[in-house]
């Protein structure tokens, strides 16, 4: 039985042709990213050995410092949007709409498939002041809000990028997290219900706690995702007005390809693989002290 | 929209009459349905403003407001996107570089998976951590040396840097996703498989592939959506307008001497959103399914 | 035991196959193209419509043996890309035959270093076409560039275009100072028509007003001594000129939205009468003679140059002349064919651009020219009566300081970006580069 199980033949040729992929159009070229760090120069003009320059320059390099924070602050705002409205979603289609949300969960879902680019462009014009004022400005100026041109300032484009990606993302994880709470039992609820737990106190006490698992995957889903931002920002504000919402993907791809520093570009690189790992473990660290405690 | 997905068939919340006194019913069918009518506005009116844009002139786009309807109901936006904007060319492109990827990824990604979740060695774990860095890794970071690579070997200029680059990048997570499902699925039948004297390949073949093919339908839409919408490979990797991609050549539209043209731009939109939306009424039970199917749980 | 050895060979397999894919990566220098051009492929910024529309016209008529050999094909991309997708098909060898130079002369040295530019000087004396070129528009590329290997289709000069009937209507003369030209749109903003036209959204058309003032403030040298490090952006002379434009922002003289309009959006905003005034090269003209897009008329568009600054030491003569954003060829896909057109080209293109489009170019024109629009005459005369040329602001930046300049110029004149902040983020720039 086990030298079936583990036969090294099957082994080879179901896992072999994935992994060979895998290294070397992942784990290698990421090898060489790391060398190239401590490297100047780029495919054009070849490469020059800089030793630890690239890592001192990205210590007092005051872009790639606004381009990490801002690579946090639109994680941080956009991924709790994301699962906090997703969430809400789930409990209207489940506590609500009951047995009629489907209609409603496949509208809402609709605009997780449509191309970024597309999506981005369509805000570029809902938001826009010039030529004409866009949908949304309409919308504000009517109810007597005017706001002057959202991309002017690195606030009103901030708010425009977070919007869109919410209003694009919140579907996918109210679907997601639907699937978490259609799961929690109906006895549980029932005999909660008879103790009296109604509404909020249900919610809080029973509902959430059941449903940790799936929220917690639909974190670390939404921050690995908004962590590496890159088209939606391109599309939307291409990183302006000036660099404000220039997240740290973009600002690599700018110094890189624009700049022409290749090395320079890893090391921005190496930074955002160095923060996507370590908030990975952080968020799994203390679910897991959360959940013995629970 | 009637096909849309059915509830999993379980007893929702049984209507007993709760401890609490409550608002009259019709107060709050009625909350109920404004809250539902403003979501699905939200969600819902941008769509229907960028449809009707896609019919207006230049010159309504630049003089009259954003809420006016265009003067006549003609697709020359559309004709125009489709020849001076190459959209229908852009869109080959995509589907060149996404279906063979696509096919690579989940062929690959679920024999790993089966070989990871099903089969029994020592390693398994570890390997399958490798794979897992790989879901958190930021393409930035296999960017610079592929370029390279893909330059050095002749390979730029093709559609082959952007396949290899989405099967590989598609992979972990894929592999990941395989795994949890074929968790789930009882050992018994395989190990009732072996005993019957085939082999593990055969086991594969026979039991493994079938078993999960609906999780296979939802991977392979979840990757579909990431590489149909990548704009970071593909920017970097195409380099002639010839093999552009319906993101890269939205992201470039312009008129035949490259002035703005709002019009065919919206009505190149447009042409993304529909397509998008038929291929979601025909799909998205499978999707929402395969969600619910326990995918994504912890 | 054989199953284990079959995995062994399997991971050597991979080990192999991974050394042999880093060991070609390092060896360096891949394929050499060398003429194995299959169009005849220029890649330009798509907001340049007059040489897209010129070449057009000469691959129909003049050079249609050229271009039945080697036919045109032609790209365009939003100007902010240029420099990173020139960059990015130099770095796989695939440049097409023609390209726009970079936004920064600096990129142009550097692929020519690479041996990816062609020598153009040296080519065209080959192909006995050298006399065909202009001596003025000769001398400004070797300024820019250190020697001729850009194809100057625009020969250009820069000041400000306005509205005649609008500046009459309202009572107003051609502002010789600045202090005036401030006050004219004072007046015209009372009046709800929107003093400039600007394309915030790239940002060149906001520094080159910058550098304007910097010129009539400092001198002709004002540039020249910030690239020598004789002085910094960060010098109080230099900011107060930043501050200068940064007060039109915040006087509203840009209009509303400044950082989302794009070129032709601005181009469009002065050619209706929305915008009484218009910083731009000549190499707008071809707008302004085409009837289709100018409703104000061709006569009622005056120009004047960057007015003067109050006690300082530039004057109204010196003016921004330049080859637009030039085109230069890659030298790895030159062959015959392309020499053919090369010479084509440089044969006909002068008369050709100021027949059909008014616009004045850097070849000499030849043969029937037409009967040049008045505005063109104008701008002719004017480039004969500079005594000296000056350049743009960012002309002698590196790449990240013209990306720099060109991004943080609307939040500069919204007012989201200090003068001083401005000038000292290009400096960091430039002190990196």
């Amino acid at each position: 039985m086990r030298s079936v199980l583990g036969d090294r033949r099957a082994l080879a040729v179901l896992l072999g042709p994935a992994l060979l992929v895998y290294t070397l159009v992942m784990l290698v070229p990421m090898g060489w990213s790391l060398g190239y760090t401590f490297f100047k120069g780029n495919v054009i003009e070849g490469f020059t050995f800089g030793g630890f320059g690239n890592f001192e320059k990205l210590w007092h390099d005051s872009q790639a410092h606004s381009a990490l924070w801002f690579t946090f602050k639109y994680a941080i705002a956009v991924s709790i949007g994301q699962v906090l409205c997703g969430y809400l979603l789930a409990l209207l289609y489940v506590f609500v709409l009951r047995k009629s949300s489907a209609v409603v969960r496949t509208l809402v879902f609709f605009p997780v498939i449509l191309p970024t680019v597309a999506v981005a462009l369509m805000f570029q014009k809902l938001f826009a002041v010039a030529p004409q004022n866009g949908l949304a400005n309409a919308a504000l100026d009517g109810l007597g809000l005017h706001h002057g041109d959202w991309f002017a300032s690195a606030g009103g484009s901030f708010v425009v990028l977070v919007v869109m990606d919410v209003w694009r993302s919140m579907g996918f994880y109210g679907v997601l997290i639907f699937a978490g709470l259609v799961d929690i039992p109906d006895e549980t609820l029932e005999s909660a219900r008879l103790d009296g737990a109604t509404g909020w106190r249900l919610i809080r006490h029973i509902v959430l706690p059941l449903s940790a698992p799936v929220l917690l995957s639909s974190v670390v889903f939404s921050i690995n995702g908004t962590l590496k931002v890159f088209d939606s920002v391109l599309a939307l504000t291409n990183g302006g007005p000036g660099s404000d919402t220039t997240p740290l993907t973009l600002y690599m791809f700018r110094t890189a390809f624009s700049y022409g520093d290749y090395g320079y570009g890893s090391t921005i690189a190496s930074l955002l693989t160095v923060v996507c790992l370590g908030v990975t473990l952080v968020i799994f660290r203390f679910s897991r002290r959360d959940l013995t405690k629970g | 929209m009637t096909d849309t997905m059915t509830a999993p068939p379980r007893k929702l919340l049984p209507s007993l009459p709760p401890a609490t006194v409550r608002r009259p019913r019709y107060a709050r069918r009625l909350i109920r349905n404004l809250l539902v009518a403003l979501l699905v506005a939200v969600e819902l009116a941008p769509l229907a403003w960028l449809l009707i844009s896609s019919f207006k002139t230049q010159s309504e786009f630049v003089n009259d407001p954003a809420w006016s309807l265009p003067g006549r109901w003609d697709l020359n936006n559309y004709a125009d996107a489709w020849t001076t904007g190459h959209v229908g060319l852009y869109i080959r492109n995509s589907l060149l570089a996404s279906v063979p990827s696509l096919a690579l990824t989940i062929v690959l990604g679920t024999a790993a998976g089966f070989a990871l979740e099903v089969m029994i060695w020592r390693g398994r774990h570890q390997v399958l951590l490798v794979f897992l860095v790989g879901i958190m890794v930021p393409s930035q970071m296999i960017l610079l040396p592929l370029f390279r690579v893909y330059f050095q070997s002749g390979l730029s200029g093709t559609m082959w840097p952007l396949i290899i680059t989405y099967t590989a990048v598609g992979l972990p997570l894929t592999v990941f996703m395989m795994a949890t499902y074929f968790r789930a699925v009882p050992r018994e039948m395989f190990e009732a498989a072996t005993l019957d004297g085939a082999g593990m390949l055969t086991a594969f073949w026979r039991i493994g592939f079938p078993v999960v093919r609906n999780a296979v339908l939802t991977v392979a839409l979840v990757q579909f959506f990431f590489i149909w919408n990548d704009l970071l490979v593909s920017l970097t990797f195409t380099t002639d307008d010839e093999l552009r991609t319906i993101q890269v050549g939205l992201l470039n539209f312009t008129g035949q001497y490259g002035e703005t043209a709002y019009g065919p731009l919206f009505a190149a939109i447009s042409i993304n959103v529909v397509g998008a939306l038929v291929l979601y009424l025909l799909i998205n039970q499978r999707i929402i399914k395969g969600l619910t199917a326990g995918a994504v749980k912890g | 035991m054989h199953k284990i050895l079959r995995t062994r060979r399997i991971a050597v397999l991979a080990a192999a196959a991974t050394s042999s894919l880093l060991l070609s990566a390092c060896g360096g220098g891949g394929t050499v193209g060398g003429g194995d051009a299959k169009a005849f492929s220029l890649t330009i910024n798509d907001d340049n419509h007059i040489v897209q529309e010129e070449l057009t016209a000469l691959s129909k008529g003049t050079c249609a043996a050229q271009n039945k050999a080697l036919p045109l094909k032609i790209q365009t991309l939003p100007i902010g890309n240029v420099d990173q997708k020139v960059q990015l098909l130099a770095g796989q060898n695939a440049l097409p035959v023609q390209f726009a130079a970079g936004g920064t002369p600096q990129l142009t040295k550097t692929l020519d270093k690479a041996g990816q530019v062609l020598d153009l000087e040296k080519t065209l004396k080959d192909l006995g076409v050298w006399d065909d070129l202009q001596p003025a528009a000769i001398k400004t590329v070797e300024n820019l560039y250190g020697k001729f290997n850009v194809m100057p289709y625009q020969f250009n000069i820069e000041g400000i275009w306005y509205n005649k009937k609008l500046f009459a209507d309202h009572h107003l003369t051609t502002p010789a100072t600045y202090d005036q030209l401030v006050a004219a749109a004072a007046k015209f903003k009372g009046a709800g028509i929107t003093p400039f036209a600007a394309d915030g959204k790239d940002g060149w058309p906001l520094t080159r007003l910058v550098s304007g003032y910097l010129y009539r403030e400092l001198g002709p040298d004002a540039l020249q001594a910030v690239a020598d490090g004789k002085a910094r952006l960060t010098d109080p002379p230099y900011v107060k000129a930043a501050q200068a434009i940064a007060d039109l922002g915040k006087a509203g003289y840009f209009g509303k939205g400044v950082g989302s309009i794009d070129y032709d959006t601005a181009t469009q905003q002065f050619l209706t009468g929305k915008a009484a005034m218009f910083y731009m090269g000549s190499w707008a003209l071809g707008d302004f003679n085409d009837k289709t897009k100018n409703t104000i008329g061709a006569d009622n568009v005056g120009f004047m140059s960057f007015p003067t600054v109050a006690g300082g030491k530039g004057s109204a003569d010196q003016i921004p002349a330049n080859v637009g954003l030039p085109v230069a060829v890659s030298a790895k896909s030159y062959d015959a064919k392309v020499g053919d057109w090369l010479s084509c080209i440089t044969k006909n293109y002068g008369a050709a651009s100021l027949k059909d489009q008014g616009t004045v170019s850097g070849f000499k024109p030849h043969g029937d020219t037409g009967s040049l629009p008045p505005l063109t005459q104008t701008v002719q005369d004017t480039i004969s009566k500079t005594t000296t040329s000056i350049l743009w602001f960012e002309a002698l930046f590196n790449t990240k300081a013209t990306e720099t300049s060109q991004t943080n110029a609307a939040p500069l004149v919204t007012g989201s970006l200090s003068a001083k902040d401005f000038m000292q983020k290009i400096q960091t720039d430039l002190d990196n580069g």
